[in-house]
């Protein structure tokens, strides 16, 4: 009954904002338009919360284990904790899309209500989310309905959420990384009202500032932990693999970088603003494809959901009307917008106009190696695959470049030419101090691999400017933005982290029987396999191992694990870690060979941490940049 | 902005939508269907073991999984491989540009559903059947091929294409 509940009051969401749209349909062009808006305001925030209670009675339904409901059934189990039965319900297809929607209505309703009472934007701001909603909504409830009943007689026992996403990061991952994804769908309807609307003398940059750098810190967030998740759990020792669905998570975040700094620049000055609106448009067009390509199984991918061509066409369409209309009254309006052509060549706008150049290559690159088999396979039938070699070839030049503008972006000033040679200064030792760093590394380490070096040579360029910067406004009170210097430092730190960890790391595969002792190395002097045990859990059997490693003179104790799910029957690997500082010691178990002895992968990961803590730098930055009373 | 610029802003993503619709309406199994079987090229290569495999070695109902250690969506498709040598299907690997240490060592950890891998590092035969890439999967009458799919082998690809063709091979029999 509940069921049936929750399943009509997404149904009168529909209605309402089909109702919502057809009124104002006959009023789109006129501009007095006070008692339509309060009337299509209320009806607009009912909609929104008949999506949030109808979510509410799903999250009570998993909770209760109604498993007459086809899509409980399936992915969730009595025996979950109340966590995991919770989180179950973005562990598939139809019930993430219905998480989707719940959080693209949460940015809507909270975005709507926060602008003035009479906001010129507001209406048509209004129209374009009840738009992008409805057509969600109707995608949830004709291809993808997760309220469908197994009829007459219901499951008794549900089938369990797979388990590699029993975990609680990967039960935070998706939320966080949904977040991210759909908040741009504010900046999106506010440029594209404000394009409608057609008075450019309206102020919109400030209105959706705040909010857009939330959701760049919710899809950092997400992505990261996506990452961390892939780094722990799958036991394949990486972190990113290049993988079209992480692709398609990272298109979006550089789309939104780009418009950030964009969108700071335009509230500077008076340039840049025909690039912040496009950028603002493609983040969440980018967002659309992203979802289009995980959901329709285009592309075969760790990720993909269940391949459904009907599924993918819906979409397909409905994303591609929506961009359509974006770019089609941004393109119709841009003549009539009056903004200054002329960026000021060594302005530090036109550092940052590079940068936005450079940001749109790298997405236009991601995007062909994403697009690039499907075009092959159509044209003449061939599989290829593009794999990491292809993006780290491409990227490691891109952020060569972005690197030395950042660097002079720093010195220079809005607006105003600042001669080469006044910022010399401030280039040179950041340049020497890295030259000599990167010369240092290939000394010690003695690997050469020109991709890593390019990484470690751009990641610490910007990593000294900014440092050198906070040094001169220590001694000579020069001005610097905290919130900036913090989210770059991070970002030189990412690139430094990921190419020591490309030039330091390595693996070793073991063979050992319990009670065994080997020497691996310099660093190992000890690995013994001390004890293995078959323990119970509540759904699921573990072999679980206790390794003991002597490692730089101080014994570590590893516990990897092999689980066996009962009702899936899926067998996973639980990967041991140990982590300092500078390296993780990274051991998975294999099977049992014939005789008695077992298989170990052991990896020594380098800087991963400091991957993680990078990412965490950037977020702190953004939310110094929030919180600063004085920005923009 | 001048002219042909805002053309194209909406000029490029209906290119970029339409070819993908193209994309999703070319049905998928369509392609499969229209197969041409042909007789299984001739080899003799050795197994992961080391065991010397000829082509008359594949007799009877076989299906041929390439895979290799390098490649990750094998390791995707690899559950799915075990639940079908687990109902009884005589899964052949043929490994593809790997080095047996570590296939072998890839076996070890993730399980192996395979009868035994035949091991072909320069891609021998993988180039006489026509392989692309890695992971593929062939169907094997009889030395006859009747079936191949490229990517991953999924429960639809199983049961739209190869399942019906197994049983109608099992029924003339």
């Amino acid at each position: 009954m509940i069921g049936e509940i929750s399943h009509f009051l997404s149904l009168s969401a529909v209605v309402i904002f089909c109702l919502i749209l057809i009124f104002n349909f006959f009023f789109i062009f006129d501009k007095t338009h006070s008692n339509q808006l309060s009337l299509s305001l209320r009806m607009f925030n009912q909609a929104c919360w008949l999506v949030f209670i109808s979510f509410g009675m799903y999250v009570y339904l998993s909770i209760n284990d109604d498993f007459s409901i086809a899509y409980i059934a399936s992915h969730s189990n009595s025996q979950l904790p109340i966590f995991y039965k919770i989180s179950s319900i973005w562990s598939a297809h139809e019930g993430s899309m219905f998480l989707w929607i719940v959080f693209l209505t949460v940015w809507s309703i909270l975005f709507i209500n926060s602008l003035h009472r009479n906001h010129p934007l507001k209406r048509i701001t209004l129209l374009m989310l009840s738009l992008i909603i409805l057509g969600f909504l109707l995608f949830l409830l004709l291809t993808s309905n997760p309220f469908e009943r197994i009829l007459p007689f219901g499951a008794i026992e549900g089938a369990d959420i797979n388990p590699v996403l029993q975990d609680p990061a990967l039960a935070i991952h998706p939320p966080m990384l949904y977040l991210g994804y759909v908040g741009f769908v504010i900046s999106f309807s506010f440029i594209t009202a404000y394009l409608f609307h057609g008075n450019f003398e309206l102020e919109w940059e400030k209105d959706i500032k705040n909010w857009s750098l939330v959701a760049w810190i919710f899809l950092t967030i997400g992505i990261t932990l996506g990452s961390w998740w892939a780094y722990y759990e799958l036991g394949w020792g990486g972190y990113w693999f290049w993988d079209p669905v992480e692709n398609v998570a990272l298109m979006p975040w550089l789309a939104a970088t780009a418009f950030m700094h964009s969108l700071y620049a335009s509230s500077k000055s008076n340039v840049l603003k025909t690039w912040t609106m496009f950028l603002g448009i493609l983040i969440f067009a980018l967002s659309l494809f992203g979802a289009f390509i995980v959901r329709s199984g285009i592309i075969d991918s760790v990720h993909s959901f269940a391949n459904d061509p009907q599924r993918g066409l819906y979409l397909l369409i409905f994303s591609g009307l929506i961009t359509l209309l974006a770019l089609g009254i941004f393109a119709y309006r841009v003549p009539s917008l009056n903004v200054s052509r002329f960026v000021i060549s060594g302005s530090k706008e036109s550092y940052l106009s590079m940068n936005n150049i450079l940001m749109i290559t790298s997405i236009f690159s991601i995007f062909l190696g994403v697009t690039y088999p499907l075009i092959i396979e159509a044209v003449n039938g061939e599989k290829v695959s593009i794999g990491p070699p292809y993006y780290n070839t491409i990227f490691a030049p891109l952020i060569l470049i972005a690197s030395i503008f950042i660097m002079a972006s720093l010195d220079s000033i809005w607006q105003r030419s600042k001669p080469f040679k006044s910022i010399v200064s401030s280039i040179i030792v950041p340049m020497i101090l890295s030259l000599i760093f990167t010369y240092v590394v290939w000394h010690v380490t003695a690997v050469f691999s020109i991709l890593s070096y390019i990484g470690i040579f751009s990641g610490s360029l910007i990593l000294f400017s900014y440092l050198y910067r906070i040094l001169s406004n220590f001694f000579y009170k020069k001005f610097i933005n905290i919130g900036s210097a913090v989210a770059h430092i991070g970002f030189g730190l990412l690139f430094i982290a990921i190419s020591f960890n490309s030039i330091l790391s390595y693996e070793k595969n073991l063979n050992l029987a319990p009670g065994e002792t080997i020497l691996i190395d310099e660093s190992i002097e000890e690995f013994s396999f001390d004890d293995i045990k078959v323990l119970k859990a509540s759904n699921h059997d573990v072999i679980s191992v206790e390794v003991s490693l002597l490692q730089d003179g101080n014994n570590i104790f590893l516990n990897p694990q092999k689980r066996k799910y009962a009702t899936r029957g899926q067998i996973t690997t639980e990967s041991s870690i140990h982590a300092s500082i500078l390296k993780d010691t990274y051991l998975t178990i294999g099977d049992q060979l014939e005789n008695g002895s077992w298989t170990f992968a052991l990896k020594i990961n380098y800087f991963i941490k400091w991957i993680w803590f990078s990412a965490s730098l950037m977020v702190m930055g953004m939310l110094i940049t929030i919180f600063k009373k004085k920005a923009i | 902005m001048n002219k042909p610029l805002r053309f194209l802003i909406v000029l490029l993503p209906i290119i970029i939508f339409s070819f993908f619709a193209k994309v999703l309406l070319v049905e998928e199994d369509e392609k499969f269907l229209k197969f041409n079987a042909k007789n299984l090229p001739s080899f003799e290569l050795n197994d992961l073991d080391g065991v010397a495999v000829k082509s008359q070695s594949l007799d009877g109902i076989k299906l041929v999984n390439v895979w290799a250690s390098w490649c990750i969506t094998c390791l995707v498709e690899h559950p799915f491989l075990t639940k079908l040598s687990d109902e009884n299907i005589q899964i052949v690997g043929l490994n593809y540009k790997d080095s047996s240490d570590k296939a072998n060592a890839w076996l070890q950890k993730n399980g192996n559903p395979y009868i035994f891998s035949i091991y072909d590092p320069r891609g021998d035969l993988a180039f006489d059947l026509g392989v692309t890439g890695a992971p593929e999967s062939f169907l094997l009458i009889d030395n006859q091929v009747i079936a191949h799919i490229q990517g991953e082998m999924t429960q639809r690809k199983w049961e739209t294409i190869f399942y019906p063709l197994i049983n109608k091979a099992r029924k003339t029999k």
